[in-house]
């Protein structure tokens, strides 16, 4: 039994296949348009991973698809080292913004956000669809870049836009790491394959991206704070909500200094200043100021770009792990039957690691020339985030001690995830310390720990999402013996694929290069290199599996209830799917706390948010501290 | 859009007495920046005080024109320290830019500065 | 066991849910993050410019008369159009729509002359030969110091900086025209939002304004000793 308020009618329920699906103000429609595009986005990163786990364990290998594709970047099918760093450069790209920065936030937050703090849809719904049709348009240009660079004829039609959008260099778009480090990337076409058009659309897609990114901040911020239901008080939020909340702050304070950034690189790029570009270059056989087509360039820093861009780009990654965290922390005290240990702890966590994530973005410069005294405050700072980081997988296992756990495959991603985050902070922990980085900086270490924080356990945070909301989204369970074999290979798989990285790197496996046939030092690596493209095989051979999954049981899955899982927050009090306005026009009002498993004398082993009849003594054995 | 519960402000605060005197110092304050910039002095020292008077014409721009002055205090801790707090770690840029003075690559003949013509960029 | 937080704990009942905890609606609010995004793009700006300034040879060649004539009026008119979008909103606030519109049209013609004298001095500096990649030939010998040229960046950030804030008072005049124009269909509050963009926009020039121009006034008259 759930007390409600009426709520006020906003917007009609729209009707017409295009209001519906496509150019919709519905916040559940347009958080499906975010994972679809991530879906979309991630089996491209996902080949371009496979192109270079290829050309790494097999190097100087004829690929003759690729030869017909790329004549000039895989002359014969064997890829150029320049085909290589392209396809580094958009891996990343793709991979951080299109996926990890769309799905967990524009995906499932815009879902379930409104939802979960008994709202009926965003405070800008509009603002919320220009958003997503923004981010797509960056999407659109970055695709474009591949074949801007990828394509003779398209990179040369593309030089009636100005000299410096002139492409076709036979690279899978532009090359630069995801990064984008000056004096490179800002020295335009001269620099050589990969620096000219596709760089200017690497640029401008990002912009595009920041503008979008910011527009879906401000939404979430604005409808948190000012959209909770009747007796939704901060502290009786979902964490979800929490982390959503703190991801779309980092992203607000973030996303402007790259936007900042980026004008200054394009304008280097297309108006031959030199904010990025020191003097005295000699690129290409010319030295700058000597040759009219290489004009003078004096004056700039290539650290400047480092620092703007990782001041943006430390937040960026707590961007894409916190609503992970969120999820997981939802998902393991759902599954487990109890409330979430240290409620207050664990929010006061994600606040500390926003905050500190904003402090800390020097640990990616340690060896850029920058100030050690500086690189001393960014140690000493990068290291305190292991404490709330601590904080949250310890009460992540509290959680579960104790707990009568439910194996289902969304609480296995989400104890996958606790493993990965584990087994890659505790590199981060490493490489914080700015002595230590120095001879592990720019090897397969940070590649091992980054994959595993980001690219593994902020995905599983996404799959166990995925399941645990899929009938809610759909009205239909996904395939749970699927699931499970989704589940096991790619656990196994990530951690054979990012594990032996860690050996390598201490072997001093360089990154960002496309072979390593010339190294002594190496020779006994190729063992290792084959075993890791052999595990990323399987594992992206089984997301296929996860793909047929979502697709399949989206129509012949078995059918869903309102809330098949006994959980308590307020979007297991809706019809599954949710109707238009989420709540049939009128409002839930909150009564409790949003994980009140297994309260004494209640009913049923888990108390609904909504619920009135039901006393919950607070502060009732857990720490005393609430 | 309607916004339920919306509180639409009746009375605004501030009467244009007090709006055309906040001008009046605004404008006096620009004056003292401008009689500064000729007054020979420490480059650093300059910088401070013109940072200074910048912030207290935006302090009163943001206080009394934008009126966050009269809105609940939580609107204010939640919007300006954050931005308070980002600025100034964008200061800790500042060592390298310091130390790079001293590192430029100094050009036995200055190259030709006159605009090039740039045909293959 | 509960994870319930006492009621009570937050001082204010308007953070229990059901209300605006700062009183303002969603649409000022989203304003307010979209002004502190913004500001700190300017931000990134300005550090970079400060960041470059600090490492090279800099320039100092802005005369008297245009420069800093130019840029004071500029000053003197953003600020003015700030007092009238502000008798503008305080008009709305009392109902008086015809008089706010009054008022913002104000706004706009000041914001337009600010425009305009911009353009005329960005000619101006043009025309003496200062472009995004290179100074006129006489600032290079009269700020040249022991044998090292001035920075071309100083035409780099001034373009960079002044044209973004420019760009960002354009779509501001823009966005006023359209509020005076349908105000008779628009509620206070929107009104009310128009003039906190406005001000934003004054506000950053309060930092643009002593940062690239005062800084750069050309103090000891080098410029003029160094015949053109």
């Amino acid at each position: 039994m759930s007390e409600t308020h009426e709520g006020v009618h906003r917007h009609p329920a729209p009707t017409g296949f295009i209001r519906k699906y496509i150019f919709s103000i519905d916040h559940k429609v347009i958080g499906i348009q975010y994972i679809m595009l991530a879906l979309a986005a991630v089996v491209v990163g996902m080949l371009m991973s496979l192109l270079m786990r290829l050309q790494l364990s097999w190097p100087g290998t004829d690929w003759p698809i690729l030869g017909t594709l790329f004549p000039t970047g895989a002359p014969n099918g064997v890829m150029n080292p320049e085909f290589y760093l392209s396809l580094v450069t958009m891996h990343g790209t793709i991979m951080v913004f299109f996926v990890l920065t769309t799905a967990p936030q524009g995906g499932f937050g815009n879902y379930f956000l409104p939802i979960q703090i008994g709202a009926e849809d965003m405070a800008f719904p509009y603002l919320n669809m220009l958003s997503f049709w923004v981010t797509l348009v960056g999407f659109i240009v970055i695709l474009m870049a591949i074949f801007v660079e990828g394509n003779q004829g398209i990179g040369e039609w593309f030089a009636t836009l100005g000299p410096s959008f002139a492409g076709g260099s036979g690279t899978v778009g532009p090359i630069g790491g995801w990064t984008g480090y000056a004096p490179l990337s800002a020295l335009g076409k001269i620099a050589g394959p990969g620096q000219g058009g596709g760089m200017n659309l690497w640029i401008i897609s990002i912009a595009i991206f920041c503008v979008g990114s910011l527009l879906g901040a401000l939404n979430f911020i604005t409808t948190l704070l000012n959209m909770r239901t009747k007796g939704m008080t901060l502290m009786r939020m979902p964490l979800t909500c929490w982390a959503w909340f703190t991801t779309a702050v980092l992203a607000l304070l973030s996303f402007p200094v790259l936007l900042g950034g980026g004008i200054l690189l394009l304008l280097d790029r297309v108006a031959n200043t030199s904010f990025f570009i020191p003097g005295g270059l000699y690129v290409s056989g010319l030295l700058s100021g000597s040759n009219p087509n290489f004009p003078l360039h004096t004056g700039g820093s290539p650290i400047l770009w480092q620092h703007l861009f990782w001041f943006f780009g430390h937040p960026e990654v707590y961007i894409a792990i916190l609503p992970g965290m969120g999820a997981t922390s939802h998902i393991l005290a759902t599954f487990a039957r109890k409330p979430v240990f240290g409620y207050r702890a664990m929010v006061f966590a994600i606040f500390a690691i926003g905050l500190l994530g904003f402090f800390v973005w020097g640990h990616h410069m340690f060896i850029s020339g920058m100030s050690p005294y500086s690189a001393i405050a960014f140690s000493v700072l990068t290291l305190s985030i292991g404490v709330p980081s601590a904080v949250k997988t310890f009460n992540w296992l509290g959680t579960l001690w104790g707990g009568r756990i439910r194996f289902t495959t969304a609480m296995l991603f989400a104890l996958g995830f606790v493993s990965l985050f584990v087994a890659g902070g505790i590199t981060g922990l490493i490489l914080g310390q700015s002595s230590l980085d120095l001879p592990m900086h720019d090897t397969y270490i940070v590649t091992a720990h980054f994959h595993l924080v980001m690219g593994v356990a902020s995905i599983f945070g996404m799959f166990a999402a995925t399941y645990f909301w899929f009938p809610k989204m759909f009205g239909r369970f996904m395939s749970e013996s699927l699931g499970r074999i989704h589940f096991w290979i790619t656990f196994a798989g990530v951690y054979a694929i990012f594990m032996p990285m860690h050996v390598m790197g201490l072997m001093g496996m360089p990154r960002r290069f496309s072979q390593f046939t010339e190294y002594n030092f190496l020779v006994n690596s190729s063992g290792l290199v084959k075993l890791v493209t052999v595990a990323a095989i399987i594992t992206i051979a089984v997301q296929f599996v996860f793909y047929f999954n979502v697709f399949w049981s989206m129509f012949k899955g078995e059918r869903a209830g309102e809330n098949p899982w006994e959980a308590t927050t307020l979007e297991w009090n809706t019809p599954s799917p949710p109707p238009h306005d989420n709540f049939a026009g009128v409002l839930p009002v909150v009564h409790h706390g949003p994980y009140e498993f297994a309260v004494p004398g209640a009913p049923r082993d888990y108390v609904m948010q909504t619920d009135v009849d039901v006393e919950v003594p607070s502060g009732n054995g857990h720490n005393g501290k609430h | 859009m309607s916004d339920h519960g919306a509180h639409v402000d009746e009375h605004f605060s501030g009467s244009n007495k007090l709006f055309i005197s906040i001008w009046v110092w605004l404008l006096i304050l620009t004056l003292l920046e401008i009689f500064l910039a000729y007054r020979p002095m420490d480059l650093f020292f300059m910088l401070t005080i013109l940072l200074g008077l910048s912030l207290i014409k935006a302090a009163l721009i943001m206080a009394y024109f934008m009126h966050l002055k009269f809105e609940r205090l939580s609107l204010i801790l939640t919007l300006i320290p954050a931005l308070v707090v980002c600025i100034l770690l964008l200061f800790v840029f500042f060592p390298d830019s310091f130390r790079s003075l001293g590192l430029r690559y100094q050009y036995k003949e200055a190259p030709a500065l006159a605009p090039a013509p740039v045909e293959d960029h | 066991m509960s994870t319930e937080a006492r009621v009570g704990t937050f001082p204010a009942v308007d953070w229990e849910g059901g209300a605006f905890p700062y009183r303002v609606g969603h649409r000022k609010l989203g304003m307010w993050l979209f002004i502190i995004s913004d500001s700190l793009t300017f931000s990134a700006l300005l550090i970079g410019y400060s960041y470059l300034r600090a490492s090279n040879v800099w320039p100092t060649p802005f005369p008297f008369y245009p420069s800093i004539v130019f840029s004071s009026v500029m000053t003197f008119c953003l600020l003015s159009s700030s007092l009238t979008m502000v008798f503008g909103v305080s008009a709305s606030s009392k109902g008086e729509k015809a008089k706010a519109r009054k008022w913002i049209l104000a706004t706009i013609i000041f914001g337009v002359a600010f425009i305009v004298l911009h353009l005329i001095e960005w000619q101006h500096l043009m025309h003496e030969g200062l472009g995004p990649f290179y100074l006129p030939e006489h600032w290079v010998q009269a700020f040249s110091e022991n044998g090292v040229p001035p920075s071309p960046l100083f035409g780099a950030t001034f373009f960079a900086i002044t044209g973004l804030h420019m760009f960002h008072v354009a779509t501001g005049a823009i966005y006023l025209l359209v509020v005076a124009l349908r105000i008779n269909k628009l509620n206070h509050e929107d009104v009310e939002i128009s003039g906190l963009y406005w001000h934003f926009v004054d506000l950053v020039w309060m930092f643009v304004f002593p940062l690239i121009y005062i800084m750069s006034v050309d103090i000891g008259g080098r410029l003029a000793a160094v015949a053109h």
